[in-house]
């Protein structure tokens, strides 16, 4: 009886192993020749990830297959150093400096690139790729009608204001520690009232009347969508969230061509250009892949790429 | 747009998409099934002779069916790393109460005094077994089956957390979009509907195998 158990036992563990080994038909068609493209939830990490498996299949002769919906950027960069991925659409700067590296936020874009850059390579073996251009740091934003009224162009210009405002913020920014609203009171100074929310609401919240201002995402497409002005922060407080892919230096290997890609990516999305692609997803619920196809062909990067061939 | 209109317009426009992670979910969910299946039943059928083992394993089924599905994924995922494999090892853990249970239950239902006929006819434990008890309860085991089944479609929904796509990524799409109920709509319902047409199919085979034929007096 008992060996019987133990008999169970065994035979569990080896198909346990035996599935870790392998794919079952009909789910994945992962070879070695497969490369593999994660991508958070969001819009503009799919988009990218669409984008990259796009020009990868047409310039290599590798196949991609996607891995979506990831929960987090940790979530990303585990599955890069268990070798489940080889590449990440979108990594953030100010994220991964402070997830991945566990460091503490820089303000200055550049040197914050730098450091990732350089830890990235060094620790873990992974190429951080040139910068695609945008950045969905956190701002403050108010409607376009309400900055022309006052002239307001940078945070500091809403201080005369700020003891009327109401100010809508995300749950999670209010608490947070360094960026947050604490830090934020440091460098600038308090709104007179302060109402934290769920993210997906303070951009409406702002369109409708019911906040003055709002910590917004900078590329969120609804930032467009409710006319919204995006203030600039003149104090630099906030951390930089400049976007890149992340690749494994072997994939870089044995695939030259990549760095070719996303060197031609570089700085070729600004904020505004990712607002206007996050709002065609978000808002006119277009497949991410029609809104990567639509982007490479309006801005001729397939002609760019013939061109460059011959 | 109101939100019907909405959904058949992101349906129209993405319907490939749709059936292809539909296809991936309803593979998951049957692959965790089929692999608990080959687990429980021989598990079942040994608790069912060996009564003192029941309590144990079927406490033990019930202490899995408590964590939470997605913390289950999550420490799962750290072994199997992303994709597929996680959800249906996952699912599969949750699928082994059920049909530990029907199966104990189906065995331990049959009739006695049949299966003591049968001992007497000369039958050996194994041909018993076959012959006997498996036939007579298997319509048992079938609706531990479809429990686990229904229940597993439900849960490859959360897949999409550790990328394995199903259904759920549409959902997950649909609660980060600005007005997503449309696309959270096109996740759920055919999520919904899966379930509901595995239980009526999953229902109609219990039936065919039920052993004993109901009575001429049922019409149906």
């Amino acid at each position: 009886m008992l060996k019987k158990i133990v008999y169970k036992g065994i035979m569990i563990v080896l198909l346990l192993v035996a599935l870790a080994g392998c794919s079952l038909p009909g789910l994945a068609s992962t070879t070695k020749d497969t490369i593999k493209i994660g991508a958070l939830a969001t819009s503009e990490s799919r988009i990218f990830a669409e984008i990259l498996a796009i020009m990868i299949e047409r310039e290599t002769d590798a196949s991609t297959e996607l891995v979506t919906h990831l929960g987090s950027s940790i979530v990303q960069h585990q599955g890069m150093l268990r070798g489940d991925l080889d590449i990440t659409s979108t990594r953030y700067t100010g994220t991964d400096l402070s997830g991945a590296l566990g460091m503490d936020p820089v303000t200055d874009p550049e040197e914050a690139l730098d450091i990732v850059t350089k830890e990235f390579q060094d620790q873990f073996n992974e190429t951080w790729t040139a910068p695609y251009g945008f950045e969905n740091s956190y701002s403050v934003a108010v409607t376009t009608e309400f900055a022309e009224e006052h002239n307001i162009e940078t945070i500091s210009d809403l201080e005369p204001f700020a003891d009327e405002l109401h100010f809508g913020v995300d749950n999670s920014w209010v608490n947070r520690k360094g960026d947050g609203y604490d830090g934020f009171q440091e460098s600038y100074f308090s709104f007179g009232h302060v109402f934290p929310m769920n993210i997906g609401l303070v951009y409406q919240a702002a369109a409708t009347g019911h906040m003055d201002a709002v910590l917004a995402y900078s590329s969120d497409g609804r930032i467009k969508e409710f006319d919204l002005k995006v203030l600039e922060d003149d104090q630099r407080f906030f951390p930089p969230y400049d976007a890149s892919a992340v690749i494994d230096n072997k994939v870089l290997e044995k695939y030259p061509e990549i760095a070719a890609i996303t060197e031609r990516l570089h700085d070729q999305i600004s904020t505004e250009t990712m607002q206007e692609l996050n709002y065609k997803a978000d808002v006119q619920l277009m497949n991410p892949q029609k809104v990567a196809m639509e982007f490479l062909e309006a801005n001729n990067f397939f002609e760019d790429m013939e061109k460059g061939e011959n | 747009m109101d939100t019907l209109e909405q959904l058949v317009h992101y349906v129209t426009q993405n319907g490939g998409y749709i059936w292809v992670q539909f296809y991936r979910h309803f593979l998951m969910a049957a692959y965790g099934v089929l692999f608990a299946a080959i687990i429980s039943i021989p598990l079942g059928i040994l608790i069912a002779k060996y009564g003192k083992l029941s309590s144990w394993v079927l406490a033990l089924g019930s202490i899995i069916q408590t964590i939470p599905a997605l913390g289950a994924m999550a420490v799962i995922m750290i072994v199997l790393g992303l994709g597929t494999n996680t959800v249906i090892i996952t699912l599969m853990l949750y699928s082994i109460l059920p049909i530990v249970q029907n199966t104990y239950v189906g065995m331990k239902d049959v009739d006695k005094t049949i299966i003591e006929a049968g001992f007497a006819s000369g039958m050996t434990r194994f041909q018993l077994l076959r012959m006997v008890e498996l036939p007579l309860a298997i319509s048992v085991i079938m609706a531990g089956i479809r429990t686990a089944l229904v229940i597993g479609i439900g849960i490859a929904a959360i897949g999409a957390f550790v990328g394995a796509g199903g259904l759920g990524s549409i959902i997950l799409t649909g609660t980060n979009a600005t007005d997503g109920t449309a696309i959270i709509l096109a996740g759920a319902i055919p999520t919904a509907l899966m379930a509901i047409i595995a239980d009526l199919i999953m229902g109609w085979i219990e039936r065919k195998l039920q052993p004993i034929k109901t009575s001429k007096s049922r019409t149906a």
